[in-house]
This record gives C-alpha cells, structure tokens and sequence, in this order.
C-alpha cells in the first residue's frame, strides 16, 4: 500500500487531504479553535486572543464572549493541519453571505468574517467574505427548504431566513394519546423540529452522542445560563431544585 | 413500497408515497413533505408478540412514520448498511436495526433454549437471551459502529465471530457457541467473555469493526 | 508471508498460511479457517511494558496468532494503516499498535518527558525487517516528508510514527499550551529535524 508523503511544496493549499484532516496555508492571521491543530511546517505564532496586538483585529471579527476564549489567532507563514478527532472536515467559501454553524464544530475562520451568536442557542453565524472551516459527525447532508429537521442532527443553515420551532401536534390527539403525553408513553422523540422556509441550504449531520439525558431542551437552557445574574442563576436553582422533588 | 437510499455513510433516505416505515425512536434527522411521526406499539406482530416483548425486554420500541415525503434518519454517527431481504429471515440485536419496510414482518425469537452455552450468554454479555427477528420481501437498515462487514458463509467455511462485534446474520445459518479458552482468558478486559460464536452453513454474517 | 488489508477503512484482514502474528489482544472480530490464539512471549518486559493506554493506564496484552484462513482484527472502529517494511526501521507509538508479522524484529524504548510529572511517558517501539504493521490511525494516516530546510511539529496526541534519520525533540512552547483546550494535559510540541517521513493521525489517541 503505497502512501502519498506530503511536503510543505506538495501540501494542499486551503484544502482536504482527506476528508478528515483540512491543510491551511497560513501567510496571514486566521483564527483556530484550541486544540485542532495537529502538525505544522513553518514559522507560525500562536497567540491568545485579547492579547494586545490583537485587540483590533478580534474586536472586529468576534463578537461571541461565549466562544471567544475556545479560539486562537495563528499567524506567520507555514503549513498548518488541522483535524478534529476523526470528524469530517469542510471549508467553506462565503462570498458577502452568511452561515449559522453550530458552535461546536466551527474550527476555523479569516478575521475578514465577522462571527457572532446566533439568536437560536448554540450556534454562530458567520457573515462577510472569507473562509471558515466547519467539522461534521460523517459527511454533511445538503437540504433545500421547506423541510424540517431535528435538533439534534441540524448542522447549520446559509441563507435562508432564521429558523422557528415547529411542534407536532399529533400527540395530543385522542384520549389515549393525551394520558400517553403526560407520561411520555406515547411520544415518538420527534415532536420538537426545527422549521426552515425561504430560499438557503439546510446542513444536516448524522446526531452527536448527547450526554446521558442531555435532550435538546435541556441543551438549549444550559447554554443561556452564562447569561444570568449571581441571584437570577439562585433563583432558576431553587426553582429547579423544587420542581425536581415535585417530579416522581 | 418505500424507497430506501444510502445518503452516505451515516445516513439513510427513505421517501414514502403513502407507505408506513417502522424506524429507531428519535432517528429522524431531517424531511421534506407531510410525514406523521407515531410511537408504534406493535411492529407487525399480535399481541402475543406484544406481551412477549414486555417479558423480554427486547425493546422493540420502534416510531412509525407514515406519509407522503422523505425522510432522512441516522443515529449518533453509527454506519448506515442496507439490506434487502427476498422472502428470508434476517436475526439483529434490535438496536442494531435503523428502519424497516412496513410490510416485513418483525419478531421476536427466544434463542435461550439451545443450552448451557446461551445462558451463558445471556447473563454474562448482558444482553438478552432475545434478539429480533424481521423476515418477508422488502430492504431495512442496519446500524453498527463503524462499517458493516457482510461475511459469506458457505458449509465449508465457516466463521468464527466475536459475540460484540456481531450486528447480525441472514440465512440458512446455525450457530454454535465456542468456548475457546485461549481467546481472551488473559486480557483482564471488562467484558471477561470467553466464546466466540460460530456460523455455518449458508448464508451472510454481518460484524462491525468493535466490540459494542 | 501473511498479507494486511484494510477493508472498509477500520478492519484489519490478515490473511496467514500457517503463519504467525502478534496482534493487540481482544481486537479479533472474526476469522475463517483454524487459528490458534496465545499469549505473547517476548523477549523482555520491553513491549509489554509499554503498551498502556495513554489516557487511562490500562494494561493492554497482545497475542499470538497462528493459523490458516483470515483474521478480522479492529479496534473501537478506528481507522487502520498499513505500514509495509522491507528491510527499514519503524518507529511508532506503542500505542497505537495494532498487529505485525511476528518475524520482524521489536525494541521498545521510554522516550520519556523530561520533567513529565505525568508518569505516562511516551514509548517509541522500533520494528525493523520485512513485513507488514497495522497502526490505529484515527482519521487516517497522513504522511509528512521532514527535510533540513523543513522541520515539523505535531501534536503529540496524533504522532503515529517516522522512518528516516530523524531527531525528535520535545518543545516546552508556552503558546502552543494556549491552544489545547481538550484537557488532554499536553503542553508540549514534538519536533522533527533531518530526514525522513513522519506518520501522524487525524485525531487523538485514546
């Protein structure tokens, strides 16, 4: 079995080299999320953000208090590999247009973007022109709207207007389903979906492995708490606490 | 009959035109058209099967989705494999099953009756003395962690599989459990298994590459 | 000589004629034909010694495997590599080993952490003659040509190997910590100067 060895020369430039590692060619600044990199030719700096030199560019580019201690800048000229524990890895070009990626699998991305939180919890949106390097769990599926997805396997979104919860309301029909609701009998696990319309692309994956209990509801509450006060955060824990033992 | 089509390696498509699909709870990733998505008490069979399922514990618990569209499923990243099955009987670990055609007719099959070496199985794998059974003409999919590798077994090869790696099989297959002493005595791993499972006769053994 | 394959990425076919193997134990998913399974002997606590599991520590074995027919050997649906030697030396992460033609030559070596508090060095195991190695290689192996006017640095989670003449090194770089945010505990850098090829993985080992 004959194996390709790469040299910096032979590397490629902004590319694959399979579909689970992505090879940059840095000559400039780009910012990386903490431990992707996995080798490098060349001179390359990596530098934390919010250190000085840097105070303008990431003011410009990243406007994410919640993601931006998970990234780094690199800069200097070299080679940089990038992989992310197996995942498939993607680039993607924007051309003056926008992507909600989910937070966790953005990798990579030029400061000419401007990336920001997205209303719907979890995710980023990047927008400008620039590129920006996403993982996946398998390869990425490409939808057109209308369709509806779960949360769970929903990747991201380009274009197309922000998403709405659309619930399916079958499981309150009939007497046996409304008993069924209340113990969670009768529900099939698809009746929160994600509704998309208007004119984009819907990126799905293949679901992540939640941690043990973790639904999509609970996810969601868990990202907004960074946002609450010292005694907000009290409150939501007795009210949590009370409504726990009340639960049988 | 609906259509069932490889996405990639993680996903599987199936449109529907009216037609039902029995598929694995919370599987669905995204769709496109009217789908209806129901919690299915029985999956094909009667109420005996149904009461057999309480008993053992088989969970077939499946979601039924029914309409006019299509649907994508997948499962926390496993390897989706189709199969289609032509008037036979196809035996999984019923969380190894993905989706199914409505019209195949699944089961449950108690496998503990084949002596000593079964019960074995069953109390020290942990899994049940129980597996699922779905026969008749259309295609499912299965899953597994990591590609699916379909074996041949003819009566002159037969092959020896490790029970965790074992997805499922089809076929004109018995199989017989081997305690091999050598196999893992010495490993101190968690599972502390010592058998293997031999198939033979005619017919295809499905494995994935790791132990579940 | 036994023939390694990969088959669908993550399974290991070893075809053997009344050959031998050593393979990671518990890693055989399935085999045709008549084999027989022992535990390895081997020269020296030198091989054994070294294979724990980075993270956890555990003990891992390895086996001996003789027979005629094929073996099916995979791990945690890991993606696989084969390594062909013919009369070269290989040096790999003894942890990522998965099998090898028992007739080709093994010596394991604590590389060491200077000034690890760890305990959990790193071991180098070189394997030389003429045969086959399998190695985990999560995300597939990439290969990366080192030369004097093109160093390397990699990620110690995703060494996987180098053949050549090549001196690696442990960089201590305070800006490269800056980038682990896995909690793997790694703050160093692996650096490669001198000749030859470097065989590194996707993603971390387990």
């Amino acid at each position: 079995m004959t194996q390709t060895v790469f040299t910096p020369a032979t590397l490629p430039k902004n590319d694959n080299i399979n579909r689970y590692a992505y090879s940059v060619a840095v000559d400039n600044h780009i910012l990386i999320r903490k431990g992707k990199m996995i080798a490098y030719y060349g001179n390359l700096r990596f530098e934390r953000l919010g250190s000085t030199v840097l105070d303008i560019l990431v003011s410009n580019a990243f406007n994410s208090p919640l993601s931006i201690n998970d990234f780094i800048c690199v800069a200097g000229q070299g080679q940089l590999i990038i992989g992310d524990l197996g995942n498939d890895i993607s680039g993607y070009d924007l051309d003056n247009a926008n992507l909600t990626i989910r937070a966790t699998h953005l990798l990579g991305f030029q400061p000419t973007l401007l990336c920001q939180e997205s209303v719907v919890p979890g995710f980023l949106t990047l927008l400008g022109t620039g590129r920006m390097l996403a993982s996946s769990n398998g390869p990425v599926h490409f939808v057109e709207p209308p369709c509806f997805a779960d949360e769970q396997a929903l990747l991201g979104w380009a274009d197309c207007p922000c998403p709405a919860f659309r619930y399916d309301h079958n499981y309150i029909r009939g007497y046996a389903s409304a008993v069924g609701s209340f113990t969670g009998f009768t529900l099939s696990g698809e009746e929160k979906q994600v509704d998309f319309s208007g004119k984009g692309t819907v990126l799905v994956q293949s679901s992540e492995a939640q941690l043990a209990g973790q639904g999509g509801l609970l996810s969601s509450l868990l990202a907004q708490l960074s946002g609450l006060e010292k005694d907000e955060l009290s409150t939501l824990a007795s009210m949590a606490t009370g409504l726990a033992g009340k639960r049988r | 009959m609906p259509q069932f089509t490889q996405v990639n390696e993680r996903m599987l498509a199936v449109t529907l035109a009216g037609e039902a699909v029995y598929t694995k709870r919370g599987s669905m990733v995204c769709y496109t058209g009217k789908v209806l998505f129901e919690r299915s008490f029985l999956t094909g069979g009667n109420v005996q099967e149904l009461g057999m399922r309480a008993v053992t514990g088989e969970g077939l618990v499946m979601m039924k989705s029914h309409g006019a569209g299509t649907v994508h499923y997948a499962h926390l990243g496993q390897f989706v494999t189709i199969v289609a099955l032509d008037n036979e009987m196809l035996y999984a670990e019923s969380e190894s099953l993905l989706a199914f055609d409505s019209r195949l007719q699944a089961g449950t099959m108690f496998i503990g009756n084949q002596g000593l070496q079964q019960m074995v199985r069953g109390a020290v794998s942990g899994q049940g003395l129980f597996t699922t059974t779905v026969q008749g003409r259309g295609e499912l999919a299965l899953l597994s962690d990591g590609p699916a590798i379909a074996l041949q077994v003819t009566p002159e090869r037969p092959v020896c599989v490790d029970p965790d790696a074992y997805v499922g099989h089809k076929g004109n297959l018995s199989s017989s459990f081997v305690t091999d002493v050598n196999w893992k005595t010495f490993i101190g791993q968690t599972s502390g298994e010592t058998y293997q499972v031999r198939f033979s006769g005619q017919g295809t053994v499905y494995i994935q590459a790791s132990e579940r | 000589m036994s023939t390694f394959q990969i088959n669908s990425g993550r399974l290991l076919e070893i075809t053997l004629a009344k050959e031998k193997v050593l393979a990671l134990a518990g890693c055989m998913v399935a085999y045709v034909g008549s084999m027989k399974f022992e535990k390895a002997i081997l020269g020296g606590e030198g091989l054994l010694g070294a294979l724990k599991r980075k993270v956890t520590g555990e003990g891992m074995s390895l086996m001996t495997v003789t027979g005629d027919g094929t073996l099916y050997c995979a791990h945690e649906a890991a993606q696989l590599a084969v390594i062909p030697l013919a009369g070269d030396k290989l040096h790999v992460e003894s942890s990522g080993l998965l099998a090898l033609d028992a007739g080709l030559k093994t010596d394991t070596k604590f590389v060491g952490l200077h000034g690890a508090v760890s305990g959990k060095g790193l071991f180098t195991t070189t394997i030389e003659g003429q045969g086959s190695v399998a190695v985990m290689a999560r995300g597939e192996l990439i290969a990366l040509a080192v030369t004097p006017a093109t160093p390397l640095c990699v990620d110690p989670q995703a060494f996987v190997g180098y053949k050549g003449q090549i001196q690696q090194e442990f960089v201590f770089d305070v800006n490269w910590r800056t980038m682990i945010g896995q909690g793997s505990g790694e703050s160093y850098q692996l650096k490669f100067t001198g000749q030859g090829v470097v065989f590194i993985q996707g993603a971390e080992r387990d």
